[in-house]
């Protein structure tokens, strides 16, 4: 029970990370149906700019939460435009042409991304000032650390702000709308383009704090480290059902839960196969996902 | 005119102020303090050199390279002209001609290379069966790949059989694995099916590397042994091993043609037809009276063959295979080939193979720049190629570009 | 259709007038000047770019070091190839060196691109000398002109066990690796051990490359409760996190760890949850003068990671040869390397036929954020 119990926070812990990354390639596939490769990379980017704040301010002699709470927002602004700049640059230009192109140039712009990094920050991993939050708490036998709290504290705050900002403004009524039919909602008056960049924006935004958040908790980052999460992030978003946002915070939590449980109870080498045979499963039974696709106007 | 001119140097600056705040960050914030020299240093070679190319266009827009332009294209009619008049055969008979000297012009880096494109045109057109003919999108085609060097890799050095009884037999097990990969997904669509493609080829690659007893892990399996003739020797038939990079040139070279009239029959057959039917609108195809299931679990299997053929190969050429050769990035790139030539266009793909292959070795000289230029160069010709370098010439519009 | 064909044809003999253009370059340009290439292969890009770079970095000041005293052999120049660890990668830049007359290679780091690398540089009576693969298959192929400089795995469990059952009075081990050639070869050498030597196997388990997430793996330890927690990683980058997530768990037991977690980087990555980790490492004695010859020359490359000595050893292993012989001919270069003995910066070298040159393996502690010998298995005896 000990045992269940403390994966059972661990699989919360990094299916709350999958979650966010995952709503950036539901939401970019809800609205443009693009399998968006270099998001990935954004996440890599937010981790890079979590410790380059974070040194500076610290620097500066800010206190800690001070660093920690500036440098999410200033990540998550960068990684915004960082976004932007990508879908203007390599998908804007292509949105008349076949889908199969715009991946293609995703995935080109994956790499560049990458290498860019690789360039302005080296090879080599860089070290988060993991000394900013230490220590934990045991609950019973089962030990919780203060870094995992954060992940779920923030993890959650975010979602529930980004179900608000879908569901409550006009923004997100602009974006479920253009993701319904384009046409119609440029007749009626929402400029598309801008909707679309603001969607690209906001995926990167929560990018970004899973990026910061993933450097503070394993305590390094490198350049080439968007790439497994990225797969793992855009299969949630398949398994919940893609295009559909509370389906990707539950794919994205089951993921975490998969991977931890089957490395924890059957095999830690064949986690990754236990994860895509589930998803290949549920794909077979339910061809769209947990949540389904497109069903109402939950689609962005 | 000038209304336009200007908007396009507002976009300009925009842009370059834009940039300047996404690069700045990462090379100026340091713990000790605030930097801008080196950012500004890149950022203004960046600048200058796009403006340069912004004037360029705009010039060129303006036609004041009419002067090079117009002759340029009477110059090219005319080249068309000729090349319409000489037939068909002459140009093949010329590419073929330049394939079969290669080896007597190069060195031995270049073999490398070429036999590298080689491979990868033969999983190109394979991929090209299931994504451009069939419409499938396929992200773990590099498995079949794996299948087929796995399993030369595994009866040579187990049972010593040779190179081409392995060929037919490498291609055997590909196409079976191609229909267990087949069969569940047949029910998906689009990017579901390229969400479950993808696993199943991460699936393979992590039992080939956890799946000791069998593949001896990621240790790989050495002491494969190359493709073996028999040989004139003056006296008599004598068994020699072709382990020279010449001779292996030679082989793929082979193999490469015996796929290219393959793929182009297949092209051309009921099969491919149907393959095309399913493609364009599964449903009324089968009201034509396709067998829309069977038509797909066949187009995976038959391209998961050559995949396999390539495989094959592959383990004889590096004598060693390990499960690092198999990884998502390959499939990515295979797929690349297909979509940056043009999708269900051989000579495209063909193309896209030889750019894929031999641009990184071209920027080799770049070191650490390489895949940096690589990727930015694999973007902008997806931005002015949209259809590929070589689309192939079809009635109508796909389904997917439809969408 | 035809047109495309034509401009096919075209582009593939222009590509041949640039081969032939380039051809005709090199030999212009080794005409101009003569002396010794020697090829660096490792992964500079990447995962293990840290260590690929160490290698480079290690060539490059053996080079240095080296240039004055080669006379009119030299210039000693380096071209550094990336591999990526990728076999295919490794091969193609293999033949690269071929063409481009390197007379050595020194690399690779992953045993698993070392290997098939070795397949045509040996052909080409190229010599090979690899400063960190450790796998035993490297040299136990019979190549004539593969040459090793670090230890071997097998030697390297040897001293692990050694360590855990003499020093440490272990009863039990859990052992984790992470599923490489280099890795998982070494764990399950331990294993095996383990089980002559009394040590019971309460575990192992393997996780995959590239991974940062052990909790679950970890948790299973937790429970285990070894004595003893034997951590085979590819590198210092995947051991750091390890590292902090241990710490985390709040696990408290001994950890003992392998040469290729030796690097700088573990300390600045893991800070203080890097201390008191164990690891075997191929004793260096820091005090020598060619460590510190080494040391002042390699300076300009940031502290020296885990192969930077050897694959400053081996270069100037190659090159001390190929001074006595007087020319680069591999006959000869080969005969005086297997004469050559000398002290270099990371241990006394002497090739013996197989092209080993020993293992000297100790057991090493991270200390106030630095690594300090502690053990020696052949003493049975700390060091002072």
């Amino acid at each position: 029970m000990e045992f269940f119990l403390q994966q059972l926070v661990n699989g919360i812990t990094l299916g709350g990370v999958y979650a966010l990354v995952a709503l950036g390639y539901t939401m970019v596939y809800g609205i443009i149906q693009l399998i968006n490769f270099a998001h990935g990379e954004i996440y890599a980017a937010g981790g890079y700019m979590g410790v380059i704040l974070i040194s500076w301010l610290f620097a500066q002699g800010f206190p800690p939460f001070v660093c920690l709470g500036a440098a999410l927002v200033l990540a998550m602004g960068y990684c915004a435009l960082l976004a932007m700049a990508v879908e203007k640059l390599a998908y804007q230009p292509l949105r008349q042409s076949s889908r199969l192109s715009v991946l293609l140039s995703a995935l080109g712009m994956s790499i560049f991304l990458q290498n860019g990094l690789m360039l302005t920050q080296g090879v080599y991993d860089r070290a988060y000032p993991t000394e900013m939050v230490q220590g934990g708490f045991e609950l019973g036998t089962v030990m919780i650390s203060y870094m995992q709290c954060i992940i779920v504290g923030v993890t959650a705050l975010l979602l529930v702000a980004l179900n608000v900002l879908v569901y409550k403004t006009r923004i997100g009524k602009a974006m479920r709308a253009t993701a319904q039919d384009k046409t119609m909602s440029a007749l009626v008056g929402i400029n598309s383009s801008r909707i679309i960049s603001l969607t690209f924006a906001i995926g990167a935004g929560l990018a970004a704090a899973a990026g910061i958040m993933v450097g503070l908790y394993y305590g390094s980052v490198r350049y080439d480290m968007g790439f497994v999460p990225g797969i793992k992030a855009f299969s949630a978003a398949v398994l919940g059902g893609i295009g559909n946002i509370t389906g990707a915070m539950l794919g994205g939590l089951l993921i975490g839960m998969i991977e931890v449980f089957a490395a924890g109870y059957i095999s830690s080498e064949y986690k990754d196969v236990f994860a895509f045979i589930i998803l290949i499963a549920v794909l077979y039974f339910m061809p769209t996902g947990i949540m389904g696709e497109n069903v109402d106007d939950t689609r962005v | 005119m000038t209304i336009r001119v200007s908007k396009l140097w507002f976009g300009y600056a925009l842009a370059m102020a834009w940039f300047y705040v996404l690069l700045w960050p990462l090379l100026g914030i340091k713990a000790d303090g605030l930097e801008f020299g080196a950012s500004f240093a890149i950022w203004s070679k960046v600048a200058v050199a796009s403006a340069i190319l912004l004037g360029l266009y705009q010039l060129k827009k303006v036609g004041a390279f009419g002067f090079v332009e117009r002759p340029a294209k009477v110059v090219g009619k005319a080249a068309g002209a000729v090349a319409a008049r000489v037939p068909t055969w002459v140009a093949l008979a010329l590419v073929a001609a330049v394939a079969v000297a290669f080896p007597f012009f190069t060195e031995r880096y270049a073999h490398d290379v070429a036999i590298s494109v080689l491979v990868y045109i033969i999983l190109g057109l394979g991929l090209n069966v299931v994504v451009g003919l069939a419409g499938l999108l396929d992200l773990g085609y590099i498995a079949f790949f794996g299948v087929g060097a796995y399993t030369y890799a595994l009866l040579s050095v187990h049972f010593g059989l040779s190179f081409w009884l392995c060929l037919p037999i490498a291609g055997g097990f590909a196409a079976i694995a191609g229909c267990i990969i087949g069969y569940p997904t047949l029910r998906m669509r689009g990017d579901y099916l390229a969400i479950v493609t993808l696993g199943f080829g991460e699936i393979v690659r992590i039992v080939i590397n956890n799946w000791m007893s069998l593949t001896n892990g990621p240790n790989g399996i050495l002491g494969i042994k190359a493709p073996g003739i028999y040989w004139w020797n003056g006296k008599g038939f004598e068994h020699m091993l072709l382990n020279s990079l010449e001779q292996l040139y030679y082989i793929i070279l082979a193999l490469a043609v015996f796929t290219i009239v393959a793929v182009y029959r297949l092209n051309h057959s009921r099969i491919g037809r149907a393959f095309e039917a399913v493609r364009e609108d599964q449903t009324a195809a089968e009201l034509m009276g396709v067998d829309t299931l069977r038509i797909k679990l066949l187009a995976y299997a038959l391209g998961a063959v050559f995949g396999g053929l390539a495989g094959t190969f592959f383990a004889a050429r590096m004598k060693f295979v390990s499960p690092e050769s198999f990884t998502f990035i390959e499939s990515a790139m295979v797929l690349s080939m297909v979509v940056l030539g043009g999708m269900g266009s051989i000579p495209g793909v063909i193309l896209g193979a030889v750019t894929l292959i031999a641009l990184p070795e071209v920027f080799r000289g770049f070191e650490l720049y390489r895949m940096f230029v690589f990727g930015g160069v694999m973007a902008g010709m997806m931005i002015f190629r949209p259809k590929g370098l070589w689309p192939a010439k079809r009635m109508g519009a796909r389904s997917e570009e439809r969408e | 259709m035809k047109r495309a064909l034509y401009l096919l044809s075209v582009l593939l003999l222009a590509s041949f007038v640039v081969a032939g253009c380039g051809k005709k370059d090199e030999k212009a340009a080794d005409a101009a000047k003569a002396g010794i290439k020697i090829g660096s292969l490792g992964p500079l890009t990447g995962q293990y770019a840290a260590d690929g770079n160490d290698i480079k970095n290690g060539v490059l000041a053996a080079i240095e070091v080296m240039n004055p005293e080669m006379g009119a052999l030299g210039p000693v120049t380096l071209q550094a190839e990336d591999d990526a660890c990728d076999p295919r990668q490794a091969v193609a830049a293999a033949n690269k060196l071929i063409n481009e007359k390197a007379t050595a290679v020194i690399g690779a780091y992953c045993s698993s691109a070392t290997i098939p690398a070795s397949e045509p540089l040996i052909a080409a009576k190229i010599f090979m000398i690899t400063p960190a693969s450790t796998n035993e298959k490297v040299t136990e192929r019979g190549m004539p002109y593969m040459f090793r400089t670090c230890g071997r795995d097998d030697d390297q469990s040897k001293a692990a066990v050694k360590f855990m059952t003499d020093q440490l009075k272990a009863k039990n081990v859990y052992i984790v690796d992470d599923k490489t050639t280099y890795s998982q070869g070494l764990a399950d050498n331990v294993e095996k051990l383990a089980g002559g030597a009394g040590l019971k196997v309460l575990g192992h388990e393997h996780v995959n490359q590239g991974d940062k997430d052990y909790s679950a793996v970890l948790t299973k330890v937790k429970a285990a409760k070894p004595d003893v927690f034997y951590v085979s990683l590819q590198n210092s980058a995947s051991a750091a996190p390890m590292l902090i997530q241990i710490a985390r768990m709040g696990i408290k037991t001994h950890i003992l760890a392998q040469d290729a977690v030796y690097h700088p980087q573990l300390m600045e990555l893991a800070k203080k949850d890097a201390e008191g980790v164990f690891l075997t490492f191929g004793y260096t004695d820091k005090e020598t003068p060619s460590y510190k010859k080494f040391a002042a020359a390699y300076k300009k490359y940031g502290e020296p990671g885990a192969y930077s000595a050897y694959s400053y050893d081996s270069t100037v292993a190659y090159l001390k040869a190929v001074k006595a012989a007087g020319s680069t001919d591999p006959e000869k270069v080969k005969a005086e390397l297997m004469k050559l003995e000398f002290d270099g910066a990371s241990k006394h070298i002497k090739y013996k036929e197989n092209g080993d040159s020993g293992s000297n393996y100790v057991i090493q502690v991270v200390k106030d954020g630095k690594f300090t010998n502690y053990w020696n298995p052949e003493t049975g005896e700390l060091f002072k």
